[in-house]
């Protein structure tokens, strides 16, 4: 992208800007209202911000930098996965920055998503990194000062489901998510039985029916 | 009667006297109980003969016609993407019905996603690589350098968090059937927004149209970012066993190469030397996987100078920005994409999450040998909601190209009310003009394409007269929606002065609350119930046969009781 781009986008960013200030946090979702920067890779870093501070922070406490790997190759020691980060729980201080380095190692898209952050700094409440196969984003935020849970996924169709799904703890948090790979069990699980498991459950009341009537035998028919 | 007399003196006397009159009460409860409608026929006949029919007794009062409440029949179209425009330097046509496709991505497709400005790439939606055209090489000032990316998606799909399918899409009021297809690159979230479960609208079925110009190097990436493994078939596209980089490029897992797993990506090429409207389809256990909607039209437009195509029509219906050669003779072109679904096996990707167990599902327990088909879908739309944005609207004498491919796995009996259409080309071949005649009902089987012109000059045989006349498959499960009626493929040929200014058209008949409410298609609203309240809605019960029911149970239940009681009084003797 040519600088004058990124200039006017910055530029509109800034127009915008008292309009995200004066709402309050249940801004609508505008996808237009987005500040989103595409890189000559095709990656897309959107709502970055590097030092505009949330109300309730008066400085920033620290700074974090992560490197998150994301691909197949993060789901293979979680059966039922397909897709995967290579770390699904962050933990950080209040009000700190955090970078983030997204490495996308598999050939499709992949998102790195962060929802929930309040909506006068990050229209819709999001910070997203997005790359093409086999590229990288970078980009920081600054998280508010209460204590949190946030969610991290891929929004791309299934990947959430199948794997892409991690969690921000902001100070203490506010108590785990469900279904966060290897962190939460899922809200809804399969039934994992074999093929032979209703006749093991026939067996087993049968079984149960003969020795209570084995047991019991003549005593509820006697005067 | 030793034992009766026994039986006045002891317990077990007094029991068996008890049991006794139980008997005879529970018999006369019974006969009182019985419905004298299930009386055997000779009983009644006889009865009738001693006394007459018995009093007249009114049927159960109609239940009161429940609310319809339907959605906006036409949504509102805030960013006027039905309208003109010309963005890029690409002249963008009006689209007359009430749901059009984005001008912005519209023109994306046109110029190329590497060759437009910022401004453009993000109200398109799309990604900077996922239609990038290169080189003028034969110097007619059009590019034939075409690189097409597509990624699999999922829409309908299964969740391990509460609430229903994820990345919901809806065929009709409140259908949603479990769906897989291919999808144009889209940057950001496939939903609407984060408060959404709702599919954006252009990750949709059916699979976009393709376009490329007869002799483009065309290059087409398959980002396989589904779950499963996956390919692309260019049905009838003229197309080498091998690409260009020595890899298998005709898509079937058993003759020419490992199928795209998931998470990586493989390109095919081809340089099309025939013009025509083909066909592209997934090749991997395809008796599943095309009818899950991985299946879309590929349109081989003739060479001409200057001839910018519209690489991908997303869902099909209107081209926007129609070819040289398509302009040369007819006034608006339409992509008209028609695909029949099995509600059990779209159910199959809502049950389970997990890959192991979907893939068990769908390829070993799903026989598609005893499916049946419950959807049936016109550009990934079914009635009512192809009303939306699958008509076909033009005005008297105006020439209109449809281009039908038929990706239902039963054949499509097309129809049109008002008109008789012209195939001039079959499956990609020219039909001679001695062979072509005005028709009605053209069939097509399975994977076959035609071209059909249509001629709204009102001569008695191309066409009527303006109206709003509906074409349909006119075979009947496809005029339904899971045995539904109105719905399936039903759209209409409308033309302009039957239009309103948001496009939704001025019909004449009844009310279409019931058709636009979900309920209608969960079979819960009588069909006439909006117009005949009275006369076809569901009729209340029959308290007295109710009560009579009951009364005949608690009979059975004494009997029973009494049964079992003299059975093990027998049983007794030998016990001891």
């Amino acid at each position: 992208m040519s600088s004058s781009w990124r200039t006017a986008l910055t530029l509109l960013a800034l127009a915008l800007l008292p309009r995200w200030a004066g709402a309050q946090d249940e801004v609508p979702a505008d996808d237009h209202a987005h500040h989103h920067v595409t890189a000559p890779s095709g990656s897309v870093v959107m709502n970055e911000n590097r030092d505009r501070l949330p109300r309730d922070c008066s400085a920033i406490s620290r700074d974090y930098a992560f490197t998150i790997e994301a691909g197949r190759a993060y789901a293979a020691d979680r059966p039922g996965s397909l897709f995967g980060y290579s770390l699904n729980e962050l933990a950080v201080e209040p009000c700190s920055r955090i970078e983030i380095t997204f490495v996308n190692e598999d050939e499709v898209r992949h998102q790195w998503m962060v929802h929930g952050l309040p909506a006068y700094l990050y229209p819709a409440g999001m910070f997203h990194l997005e790359t093409p196969g086999k590229t990288r984003a970078r980009g920081s935020f600054i998280v508010p000062g209460d204590d949190r849970t946030y969610l991290i996924h891929c929004d791309m169709a299934q990947h959430m489901e199948k794997g892409m799904r991690g969690q921000l703890v902001v100070g203490r948090g506010s108590g785990d998510l469900w279904g966060v790979a290897g962190v939460s069990d899922d809200f809804r699980r399969s039934d994992y039985l074999p093929g032979f498991a209703p006749a093991l459950v026939a067996g087993a009341v049968a079984l149960a029916a003969l020795l209570a009537w084995l047991a019991l035998r003549g005593s509820p028919f006697k005067e | 009667m030793a034992a009766a007399d026994d039986g006045g003196r002891g317990p077990a006397g007094r029991d068996r006297v008890r049991a006794r009159w139980l008997l005879v009460a529970a018999v006369l409860l019974a006969l009182a109980a019985w419905p004298p409608q299930w009386y055997p026929l000779p009983l009644r006949l006889k009865l009738t003969e001693w006394f007459g029919a018995t009093g007249y007794r009114a049927l159960p009062e109609s239940l009161p016609a429940g609310a319809a409440e339907p959605e906006p029949y036409c949504p509102p179209d805030p960013e006027n993407w039905r309208g003109r425009h010309s963005i890029e330097g690409v002249e963008i046509g009006e689209s007359a019905a009430c749901v059009a496709d984005n001008p912005w991505a519209v023109a994306a497709f046109v110029r190329g996603t590497n060759n437009v400005s910022p401004d453009t790439l993000a109200r398109s939606g799309l990604t900077a690589d996922a239609v990038e055209k290169g080189r003028d090489l034969d110097g007619d000032g059009d590019p034939d350098e075409i690189h097409i990316r597509l990624e699999v998606a999922e829409l309908n799909g299964a969740s391990t968090l509460p609430g229903g399918p994820v990345t919901r899409y809806e065929i009709a009021p409140g259908v949603r059937p479990g769906l897989w297809v291919f999808a144009p690159k889209l940057v950001g979230m496939a939903v609407e927004n984060f408060e959404s479960n709702r599919a954006r609208p252009d990750l949709r079925l059916p699979s976009p149209a393709l376009r490329v110009e007869q002799g483009d190097r065309v290059r087409i990436t398959l980002e396989n970012a589904h779950y499963m493994p996956h390919t692309i078939h260019l049905h009838g596209a003229d197309h080498g066993f091998v690409s260009a980089s020595g890899e298998g490029n005709d898509g079937v897992p058993f003759t020419s190469e490992i199928p795209v797993m998931p998470g990586h990506a493989r390109t095919y090429t081809l340089t099309p030397r025939q013009a025509g409207t083909m066909f592209y389809h997934c090749h991997v256990q395809p008796h599943v996987h095309v009818m899950m909607g991985l299946q879309g039209l590929f349109v081989i437009e003739e060479n001409r100078p200057d001839n910018w195509l519209q690489t991908m029509n997303i869902g099909a219906g209107l081209v926007r920005v129609p070819s040289r050669a398509q302009r040369e003779v007819y006034d608006r072109a339409y992509d008209l994409h028609y695909l029949d679904l099995d509600k059990q096996l779209g159910e199959r990707i809502q049950t389970d999450n997990d890959p192991r167990l979907i893939a068990r599902s769908m390829h070993r327990e799903y026989d598609v040998t005893d499916a049946t088909q419950d959807y049936f879908t016109l550009n990934g739309r079914s009635f009512p909601y192809t009303f939306r944005e699958s008509l076909v609207t033009g005005g008297e004498n105006e020439r209109i190209l449809l281009r039908v491919v038929n990706g239902g796995s039963k054949g499509l009996a097309l129809h049109t009310h008002g008109h008789k259409f012209t195939a001039t080309h079959r499956n990609g071949g020219e039909v001679p003009e001695s062979a072509r005649s005005p028709e009605d009902v053209i069939w097509l089987a399975t994977s076959e394409r035609a071209d059909l012109a249509l001629d709204l000059t009102n001569d008695g045989t191309h066409a009527y007269g303006p109206g709003i006349w509906p074409f349909h498959d006119h075979q009947n499960a496809g005029v339904t929606t899971d045995g539904i009626g109105p719905g399936g493929n039903i759209s209409a040929i409308v033309y302009s002065q039957y239009l309103d200014e948001a496009g939704w058209p001025q019909t004449r008949g009844v009310s279409w609350d019931n058709y636009f409410t979900e309920a209608y298609y969960r079979k819960q609203i009588p069909v006439w119930q909006s117009y005949a309240p009275g006369l076809f809605s569901d009729p209340g019960f029959d308290g007295r046969l109710l009560l009579r029911l009951v009364g005949l149970a608690v009979a059975a239940g004494v009997l029973l009781t009494l049964a079992l009681a003299a059975l093990l009084r027998r049983r007794r003797p030998r016990a001891e």
